[in-house]
């Protein structure tokens, strides 16, 4: 049975166009991708993503648990704070990446993807071992808005709310009078906030976040452009970029991992070692050098021999060719400036391997 | 007649048009781009390529994904809009009149249009 979030009739009414995405009934696009990414970058966009998992960990052993269970050093982490974290296996593969919210001593949120909301539990219960927690998968209560783009905070600022939050903090607040837990975080690259409500009130919030936003030029965004921002971004997606047979390191996450945490977790060792003595694959950037489109699970040539494949690519609508993300063998010879060439439709075309992310976060607008 | 009296279309999504001189046009129907989306990429075949009924002759790509283009009956390619594939988002606002794909030559026999469909009875299929 294909779920359905709380304002899947507001998508439909919208003229949506619906896909099926990790088992739900979610917007791909309203008018087009192109146009709903631009939106973004310039203003401002809402997306529904109540599709995501929300598990509040509770109880005395709460933060040893989930530091148990990440490689991030949670007993670093501030009350009203977020922390971007990677649930790892034994083998430092990944079975997720997630934001950790400390919501008060002993209080956490941990939100997830969607597609990946079973491994995680599953997971999470599994190393629950002697740990007094408690582990409250509450994801079929609460929707997800997110109000992403450097007008985003001007929208919620008209609304009645306080927006003196910092980039990865989380606070309770009011949204035009209703109670909502409102964090500055989000998945395009751009500023933004994710507004955390009851389901209950979620269609409400949803017509009130439309009605402020039109001095803004606000438009619903679909999961369509959300690929793509998150792409030109250089953000991972979980099941493209990441999955079980990947570590932070490969997936060049390792500026998220301290480097002196004393707590043990899984993965550890091979993630140390991998962080001191190199790993055998990467994750690397690619501008595409002709008009063709790399894309997920194409194969990545250099010298005439096969060195890896493309995990995501496709257009950027902000550079105007495009790009891809590709895990590749860690050969010295290919750095920043290096040709490779991707296979395509049984013909190499030439890449240039380049930073990432694509497109460097914008501040947001002074006022 | 408008140009959607004119066309037969398959099952996948191709439409022709007879053109009298054994010469046909093909492209694609507006369901077919309204369902791709932003078209972002096209790939034409050569002038003189030859491919049988249902062969993949071109390849386009919209944001999220690339599709084959199958040719509705045989034929050799005798031209291509090259107009197109270095602006492949014009399809998006027409793909009949200006938005043709390639013309052929008719190389196979008459009842390879036997499964095509008349406009009307392709969207009434699609409903």
């Amino acid at each position: 049975m294909t779920k359905e979030t709380y304002l899947h009739d507001k998508h439909i009414k919208l003229g949506a166009k619906m896909v099926d995405f990790a088992g739900w009934h979610m917007p791909v696009q309203y008018t087009s991708i192109i146009e709903e990414h631009k939106t973004v970058r310039e203003n401002v966009g809402l997306f529904d993503v109540s599709h995501m998992g929300e598990v509040f960990v509770s109880g005395k052993d709460s933060l040893d648990y989930l530091n148990s269970i990440v490689p991030q050093d949670i007993t670093k982490l501030n009350f009203g704070k977020a922390v971007y974290c990677q649930l790892t296996n034994k083998n430092g593969g990944l079975i997720d990446d997630l934001i950790i919210y400390k919501l008060g001593i002993n209080d956490y949120l941990v939100i997830c993807n969607a597609s990946r909301i079973d491994e995680d539990l599953n997971w999470m219960v599994r190393n629950k071992r002697g740990f007094d927690v408690k582990i409250d998968n509450q994801s079929h209560n609460y929707s997800l808005l997110a109000v992403q783009g450097p007008k985003a905070e001007l929208v919620l600022k008209d609304m009645g709310y306080d927006t003196n939050q910092e980039s990865f903090s989380i606070k309770a607040g009011t949204v035009c009078e209703m109670k909502v837990l409102v964090s500055r975080t989000g998945y395009t690259g751009e500023d933004g906030f994710e507004i955390l409500v009851e389901n209950e009130h979620s269609e409400v919030l949803w017509d009130k976040i439309l009605e402020y936003g039109k001095n803004y030029n606000i438009k619903p965004i679909g999961l369509g452009a959300r690929d793509t921002l998150r792409l030109e971004a250089a953000l991972h997606l979980y099941g493209n970029d990441l999955d079980e047979n990947t570590t932070p390191v490969e997936a060049g996450l390792s500026w998220s991992i301290p480097k002196e945490k004393q707590a043990d977790y899984n993965g550890k060792d091979v993630i140390l070692n991998q962080i001191q003595n190199g790993v055998e694959k990467r994750l690397i950037g690619l501008k595409m050098l002709d008009k063709s489109i790399a894309r997920h699970e194409y194969d990545v040539y250099f010298e005439g021999e096969k060195i890896g494949t493309v995990t995501s690519g496709g257009p950027s609508p902000i550079l105007g060719y495009n790009i891809a993300m590709a895990y590749v063998k860690n050969i010295k010879n290919i750095c920043i400036g290096s040709t490779v060439q991707v296979m395509i439709r049984e013909k190499l075309h030439d890449a240039e391997v380049v930073k990432r992310p694509f497109v460097q976060k914008r501040n947001k607008i002074k006022m | 007649m408008s140009f959607t009296e004119k066309i037969l279309c398959s099952k996948s999504h191709e439409y022709l048009l007879d053109n009298g001189d054994n010469t046909y046009t093909i492209g694609l129907t507006d369901y077919a781009i309204e369902q791709l989306g932003d078209i972002v990429f096209l790939e034409l075949p050569e002038v003189g390529q030859e491919f049988s009924k249902g062969d993949t002759f071109a390849t386009i790509e919209s944001v999220k994904a690339a599709s084959e283009i199958y040719l509705p009956i045989s034929g050799k390619i005798i031209e291509i809009n090259e107009e197109l594939t270095d602006a492949p988002e014009k399809l998006n606002e027409d793909c009949y009149e200006q938005g043709w794909l390639v013309k052929i030559e008719a190389t196979g026999d008459e009842s390879e249009q036997n499964d095509l469909m008349e406009y009307e009875d392709y969207k009434e299929e699609l409903e």
